[in-house]
């Protein structure tokens, strides 16, 4: 009788186990799936970006700007180029990140006007993107190794049905102490994602404003971020987007920070 | 002035071509003002700057080929009270092959790790704008030069050929006072010679080779150049006047990130050519100056960088003697330099406070370069900074400016 209670106790413990087991599983491959969906669509990609940062007194700043992503391998090693176009401090302006999942990346800036390139100290991904309410991470972002997932529910969004998933970074982290991603069950883009404190205050609001579908793929066209505590709010809106357009790798060295490729950045 | 009537057309000739969806336009007016915080300056002025300035750029691009000009004119109030303009750059971009870039024209160039410290960039530098509180561009001078790139499996090599030698431009004594040998003094523009240049001649061009590898995220480069100190630091007693002497460079760097932050390393070997023994006193000898730097984002949106530079004359006991003797400032063997760069960026990087610091322990001078920028909008970009330079002696890099410090506001509307 003690035996069978023990047996039926450890079917209960192992059901519990894996079923759990299982649901992290699901929630780490949604999320895996999700940022492949989202940061690494196509085997590259082009745009021209426009950023509206609005601050707490409604004051707005744009910045526009042509940007180029290559993937040296889906969920790897991926390469970003800048090019700067307005306003006039930082037109001409080119910037390069080559972005390490296992590791710190690897940034430049070159100014023209006095001929320099700069290698740019990157230790914090968490650091604002050209002053905006994106931080490195967000434009680039986050391994999902980096956090552990777990499946909230099933849940819709604006009639569209997602996957509620909350995430925890493994390591204290300064960005978020917690994340809760809503995930479109169609697309697997990140329809919207919380950010909260380690008080459990919610920080920063992500928002896909806009989902259109470019060279069969789905893709946010316009995308923004809230900052809770500081009142601002970043609007980004990616046009002229071109997928799998063949770039080359020596795009994304030293070669052409200096000389843009005109070919794709005018 | 003929040059400027051919910038003219080839403009307008843009301008009215049917491409213009290809030609770009923009550039700033600036209002530029100084004053001085020392009461005695040799000096003409109380300004060190009362300027506007009106920059304009334009940008057009061909299926193989890029232009790029950007015109200066500027009205100044503080000595001069005169109109004048310069062509900042005028240069076209082309590619020959897969592996050949070209520049030709004129143009800003710039190589090496430094933070405002130069050992192989021995590219043209105008010190005069750089301590009045102008833009960080202006730091730099343009040389009408050649620039050819080749880009292959082994590396980088680039050339650039200046057929005729640019100089720095240094304080002369109008707006900043600066140190006259002859006199032994500080002096304002009344007591300064005018330096003679090189002939303009094919033997006196300026050839400066690069060589560059990369090593994962180490870049690695060799350097030469050879042409003249940019600096008038040679007499030539025929003449009676200061000279700019041969000058040959050899050296190297390297730089690549470190502990999360970017590590430099260069060195140089300053060959002159005309005083290899050192015992001609109106000459500089050679030295062998090497260079260290670290930079760090120490919290969210502050940087920080520090340098140490060492720079060792050769011969020095044939120098020692020389100046002992002529009764002159007598540098150490090996003079020290340290400096640290801060930067802090503030309400979205719209507000940005920056500081730059030169000490040189051996020297016993300093120079403090201090700046808070704010974005007022995309538009107006409003400056206030200062310089200070302090120093035990008159003679020695820095100490010579002492009596330069001056205080600057600048407003910058972009467009």
């Amino acid at each position: 009788m003690k035996t069978l209670k023990y047996l039926m106790l450890s079917a209960i413990v192992a059901i519990f186990i894996f079923g759990s087991q299982a649901s992290a599983e699901d929630a780490t491959e949604i999320m895996k799936k999700s940022h492949m969906a989202y940061y690494y669509a196509g085997d590259d990609g082009l745009t021209d970006v426009t950023m509206r940062m609005v601050n707490d007194r409604g004051k707005e700043r744009i910045r526009e700007f042509a940007m180029l992503r290559m993937d040296a391998s889906d969920g790897g090693v991926q390469k970003y180029y800048t090019y700067f176009k307005s306003p006039s401090d930082v037109a001409r302006m080119t910037f390069m990140v080559h972005k390490n999942p296992d590791g710190n990346d690897a940034r430049w800036i070159y100014i023209p006007a006095v001929d320099l390139i700069k290698p740019i100290s990157a230790d914090d991904k968490n650091s604002s993107f050209v002053g905006s309410d994106f931080s490195y991470e967000d434009v680039s972002g986050r391994h999902w190794n980096e956090d552990k997932h777990a499946l909230k529910s099933d849940s819709e969004l604006d009639g569209k049905p997602v996957y509620v998933i909350e995430s925890v970074p493994k390591e204290d982290y300064g960005g978020f102490a917690k994340k809760i991603s809503y995930i479109d069950k169609e697309t697997m883009l990140p329809l919207k994602e919380e950010y909260f404190d380690d008080k459990g205050e919610m920080i920063r609001i992500m928002q896909l404003e806009k989902v259109d579908t470019v060279d069969g793929i789905p893709t946010a066209t316009v995308r923004s971020m809230e900052n809770l505590e500081k009142g601002s709010k970043t609007y980004v809106e990616f046009a002229s987007i071109d997928y799998n357009v063949g770039l080359r790798d020596d795009i994304f060295t030293e070669r052409y920070l200096k000389n843009p490729p005109r070919k794709y950045i005018r | 002035m003929r040059q400027f009537r051919i910038y003219i057309v080839i403009a307008f000739l843009m301008l009215t071509s049917p491409a213009i969806g290809q030609v770009e336009f923009g550039g700033f007016l600036q209002a530029l003002h100084g004053g001085r915080l020392d009461e005695e300056n040799p000096t003409e002025t109380e300004y060190t700057a009362s300027e506007t300035r009106l920059q304009l750029k334009m940008e057009h691009f061909a299926d193989r080929a890029e232009f790029f000009g950007r015109l200066d004119f500027t009205y100044d109030a503080a000595v001069m009270q005169e109109y004048d303009w310069e062509l900042r750059e005028a240069y076209m971009k082309f590619r020959l092959g897969r592996d050949f870039d070209f520049k030709v024209g004129r143009q800003i160039l710039t190589w090496g790790t430094g933070d405002l410290i130069f050992i192989n960039d021995v590219f043209a530098k105008d010190y005069r704008s750089f301590f009045i509180g102008r833009d960080d561009q202006y730091l730099k001078a343009p040389q009408d030069a050649i620039r050819g790139e080749y880009y292959g499996n082994i590396g980088a090599v680039t050339v650039i050929w200046t057929p005729r030698f640019e100089a720095n431009r240094l304080p002369a004594g109008r707006r900043l006072s600066f140190f006259n040998p002859m006199s032994g003094a500080i002096v304002g523009a009344s007591g300064g010679m005018q330096p003679v240049m090189p002939e303009a001649k094919f033997e006196n061009s300026e050839i400066a080779i690069r060589y560059n590898k990369h090593f994962g995220y180490f870049n690695t480069a060799l350097y030469f150049y050879h042409g003249f100190y940019k600096n008038p630091v040679g007499f030539d007693p025929n003449l009676g006047a200061p000279v700019y002497p041969d000058l040959r460079v050899y050296g190297a760097s390297v730089r690549g990130p470190l502990a999360g932050g970017v590590l430099w390393l260069e060195g140089g070997y300053m060959h002159s050519i005309d005083d290899e023994d050192g015992d001609n006193p109106y000459l500089p000898n050679s030295s062998i100056t090497g260079l260290f730097g670290y930079e760090k984002q120490i919290a969210t949106n502050l940087t920080a960088n520090i340098q140490y530079q060492a720079d060792m004359m050769m011969e020095y006991e044939t120098y020692e003697m020389q100046q002992s003797s002529s009764g002159g400032y007598v540098r150490d063997e090996v003079k020290h330099l340290l400096t640290s760069r801060v930067t802090k960026l503030l309400y979205s990087e719209l507000l940005k406070l920056s500081g730059f610091i030169f000490y040189s322990p051996s020297e016993e001078d300093m120079y403090l370069r201090l700046a808070a920028e704010y974005k007022y909008t995309d538009e107006i970009i409003i400056t206030v900074g200062g310089n200070i330079f302090d120093g035990e002696y008159e003679a020695t890099d820095f100490g010579q400016f002492q009596k330069n410090d001056n205080a600057y506001l600048k407003l910058t509307y972009g467009f």
